[in-house]
């Protein structure tokens, strides 16, 4: 962070968890709110919860306005997932069952948090390991509806697609056909893990070849969406972070010029 | 019929604690989970975890979590039980500084993410001097947010630096060395810790704990009844760690 403000580099926006920031005060804010002045900032949300059948953590949800007001930040995204039950919290984005009762109970719970923090959130598919038997219908009608319902936006997530492609046996190209272009607010990319039985979302490797070939699709049908790279573990040096962006922008461009 | 939402969850989250579950997708969850809490309370406890080495830090970690389940989407808020535990944990008993140290590294935690300071020296100094004589041994205080007070039998705060990147010399500890008060507050960015006399750490630490003059001399006397107010009111207000006169 401080490197950035040396620096100032040419970056479009940054983009921080949301709970890194939910201090009281201290450098890390003050940090955030500096480099807000020069750049645009998004909060990404790893602990709301939002799927949890527990009561909405009201101490969390203050504490996330607190931070969207004081950073008037381009975007506010939660997970589709949940963290918690009967007041324990698990810390980790665990998955849903695909059906009318959670497509029921999240969309009350996006429209609760839009309501409460007066603005439009973005929902982000997840990683998912499980799937549960009880699911009815596909990830991405499950997706697609969450924003038809409530009007979210959608962080579409393209490692986890391929992930969960994997994982699961689900057809990426019917999950992009799936997603209404207008809705998407964002694009994630990121590195897995292949060496198990199970292919596991570990931000801690280059984007995949398979993953990039998706993403140039996702670009295709969504158009120029503003793109991150999550590199949270075994994170590399700045130039190899560097080559992965760039990569990215040279798809984004190609898109622009296409349309 | 088909299990309601609350159930599955509830399921799910029985099967993710039972470490001898078979079912290799939740095993996937687990793995996360048990690293994630290992790592977040690793960055919080680094000497502690240097203390004991990563294999003992671990196992302790994970009967901690068992016992003292996370309750927040927060996880930087999570931990701050570690140093109780720790002072009953039936292993490593022989390390018996170790719980002070931990509580060491939760407050310095806990002073890098506390409210900022705001008031002045000269205007708390006013607002003392616009107080009634009758009426100031009953004032409280406010001190700086970020100001945490602990004290150890054990020299804590020497075990700390001897563990710091880069610490100089040969990183032996007397640990007959004796007791400290203590007093982490963060300055401008980071957080610092002082070594207080004893009289200055009950008399701080009482009134941070909400005691009024009078009740926090007692104290002060009863640790040094060499403790002079007016020197100790004078220091610490023109230092902001008395921050302002209560309301």
């Amino acid at each position: 962070m401080r490197e950035v403000l040396d620096r100032r580099p040419a970056v479009p926006w940054f983009e921080v968890h949301s709970e890194n920031y939910f201090a009281d005060g201290g450098p890390a804010l003050a940090t955030l709110e500096r480099i807000r002045a020069g750049y645009p900032v998004a909060l990404h949300g790893v602990g709301l919860s939002l799927g949890s059948t527990d009561a909405l953590d009201r101490e969390h949800l203050r504490k996330l306005k607190r931070l969207a007001d004081r950073i008037d930040p381009a975007l506010v995204s939660e997970h589709m997932c949940w963290s918690s039950v009967d007041g324990r919290h698990f810390n980790d984005l665990l998955p849903l069952p695909y059906n009318e009762d959670a497509l029921d109970h999240l969309c009350t719970r996006v429209s609760e948090v839009q309501d409460y923090l007066g603005r439009t959130i973005a929902v982000e598919n997840v990683s998912s390991y499980y799937a549960f038997p009880e699911s009815t219908v596909p990830e991405y009608e499950f997706m697609a509806a969450v924003a038809e319902r409530t009007g979210a936006r959608l962080l579409v997530d393209v490692n986890n697609i391929y992930v969960n492609a994997r994982n699961h046996g689900i057809d990426p190209t019917a999950y992009l056909a799936a997603i209404a272009p207008a809705t998407v607010a964002e694009i994630h990319l990121a590195g897995f893990d292949d060496s198990g039985p199970i292919v596991i979302d570990t931000h801690g490797a280059p984007v995949a070849p398979e993953v990039w070939s998706l993403y140039e699709r996702a670009i295709a049908r969504f158009g120029p969406v503003p793109t991150l790279i999550e590199w949270d573990t075994d994170i590399p040096s700045f130039d190899v972070l560097q080559r992965e962006a760039a990569t990215a922008q040279r798809v984004l461009d190609h898109a622009a010029v296409a349309a | 019929m088909r299990p309601s939402l609350p159930e599955l969850q509830r399921r799910f989250a029985a099967a993710l604690q039972d470490s001898a579950g078979a079912d290799s997708r939740i095993g996937a969850y687990r793995n996360t989970v048990v690293a994630n809490y290992r790592n977040a309370l690793g960055a919080t406890y680094r000497v502690v975890r240097e203390l004991t080495g990563t294999p003992f830090f671990n196992t302790a970690v994970d009967a901690f979590v068992a016992s003292h389940p996370s309750t927040s989407g927060d996880l930087n808020a999570y931990g701050g039980e570690l140093a109780d535990f720790l002072a009953s944990y039936p292993y490593g008993r022989e390390l018996d500084y170790l719980a002070d140290v931990a509580r060491l590294e939760w407050a310095l935690d806990e002073a890098n993410r506390a409210a900022d300071a705001c008031g002045s020296p000269e205007a708390t100094l006013a607002a003392l001097a616009a107080i009634p004589g009758s009426d100031v041994a009953h004032q409280r205080f406010v001190l700086d947010p970020s100001c945490r007070f602990l004290q150890s039998p054990h020299p804590v705060l020497r075990i700390w630096q001897v563990h710091q990147p880069g610490a100089a010399g040969d990183g032996r500890v007397d640990l007959r060395a004796g007791g400290e008060q203590l007093m982490v507050r963060r300055e401008a960015a980071t957080p610092v810790i002082e070594r207080l006399p004893a009289g200055d750490h009950a008399f701080l630490s009482s009134l941070a704990a909400g005691a009024d003059l009078a009740a926090a001399l007692d104290a002060a006397l009863t640790a040094d009844a060499t403790f002079d107010l007016g020197t100790a009111l004078r220091t610490h207000i023109a230092s902001g760690v008395i921050m302002a006169v209560a309301h």
